[in-house]
């Protein structure tokens, strides 16, 4: 999301720009030069006319109006959600600050939790607050052996507690039995 | 690794003031905080005007403003009665908008800046290190701790308040608290006292080194 935003900010400004320099043009036009018929950049008049002659409830008014909104909803959520998902980690001394990505999180914790032998595979996903577990033991009926989960979560809080987080996240292990043969 | 760590003093420095943190927390990446806060008030303006012209159509409003010309006579009315007050208005909107515009895309365009270190400013001379030769000293010789693969830095923040930003590659099984912590010791310790900077905000950032992937499946 912040790749898009760091794409999209200098377009939509450049954009802003564009229309700015346009009305500024065209007002000016329209104020020094009387009434010559025509836009100088802009067909302006051929506009008017159409705009006198559609009236606010005709659908492509409407589609067009739905259309703004969506875009404006979009570009909402886009810089809501275009924050950093840094995880913190404690620092050795207070004018450093640690931090980490939560896929890098993720991959420290799925090498620990495939590191023995009774997983046969695993994948994990992270945030600084949470982290979900999903491990896959060798026999079919793993998901109700309470042993393997009850040993990835001891391997997960070990990892944990050797880990300086800043904020010690939510741990969810999920076990199942291997597919196939 | 506990050898290596007695070798440098460590020596006891003042507990830094809460903007020295701040500055190690600005210093993590750039920021984007312009950027995201202009597109929600764009996002905020066209969905407003998307939503109010939606209701207006579907006759909310009532079914005869409904029913009115997108450009409205009376509207067209006004206009021509006030003539300069609207080209005014027209101008200066215009004029604001460009700016933002363009504001806007340069901010957004406009690379890092990675500012040199000024040690000492006499009255003609000044001494000076460059961004790119402190920052490459201190990636290198963080990149020479055990349990860092590579590591790279560099300058960040304004001119007279500089901060350090690392980024640390950790090699296998590296030990994370362990790492940070002979950073912290001897890298940034060795930099600030051959910088002779006492203030040095650093922001570190964990990454795992890429060629150690092993496979999903044992």
């Amino acid at each position: 999301m912040r790749v898009l935003l760091r794409v999209l900010a200098p377009l939509l400004g450049v954009g802003l720009a564009a229309v700015g320099v346009l009305t500024v043009i065209e007002v000016v036009a329209a104020w020094v030069r009387p009434v010559s018929g025509r836009g100088l950049l802009v067909p302006w008049v051929s506009w008017r006319t159409t705009l006198e002659q559609l009236t606010w409830q005709d659908n492509p008014v409407r589609y067009g109006a739905i259309g703004v909104g969506v875009v404006g909803l979009l570009l909402l959520l886009l810089g809501l959600v275009a924050r950093r998902h840094d995880v913190l980690l404690s620092a050795p001394s207070p004018e450093i600050t640690v931090t980490t990505s939560p896929r890098v999180l993720a991959r420290i914790v799925g090498r620990r939790v495939r590191s023995t032998d009774d997983v046969a595979a695993a994948s994990v996903s992270a945030s600084a607050r949470k982290l979900a577990v999903r491990a896959e033991g060798w026999s079919s009926d793993a998901a109700s052996n309470p042993d393997l989960s009850r040993a990835v979560r001891a391997r997960v809080d070990e990892l944990l507690d050797e880990l300086p987080l800043a904020r010690r996240p939510r741990v969810a292990v999920s076990v199942r039995g291997r597919k196939g043969p | 690794m506990s050898t290596d760590t007695t070798a440098v003093p460590t020596v006891d420095r003042p507990r830094p003031p809460a903007r020295v943190r701040r500055r190690s927390r600005r210093a993590v990446a750039r920021s984007a905080a312009g950027d995201r806060s202009l597109t929600v008030l764009l996002g905020l303006v066209l969905l407003g005007a998307g939503a109010l012209a939606t209701l207006l159509s579907y006759g909310i409003f009532g079914t005869g403003r409904a029913r009115r010309p997108l450009l409205d006579p009376v509207v067209v009315d006004t206009l021509r009665a006030y003539p300069l007050p609207s080209r005014i208005i027209g101008i200066a909107v215009g004029v604001l908008l460009t700016a933002i515009g363009l504001l806007w895309a340069t901010r957004s365009l406009r690379p890092e800046r990675r500012p040199d270190l000024v040690l000492d400013r006499g009255p003609d001379t000044a001494i000076v290190v460059t961004a790119a030769a402190a920052a490459d000293a201190v990636g290198e010789h963080a990149g020479r701790l055990p349990g860092v693969a590579r590591a790279r830095a560099r300058l960040v923040g304004a001119d007279r308040t500089p901060a350090l930003r690392v980024s640390v590659w950790l090699a296998e099984n590296a030990d994370v608290a362990e790492v940070c912590r002979l950073l912290d010791e001897q890298v940034l310790a060795q930099a600030r006292g051959c910088l002779g900077i006492d203030e040095l905000p650093v922001a570190v950032r964990l990454e795992l080194d890429r060629s150690d992937s092993t496979p999903r499946v044992a």
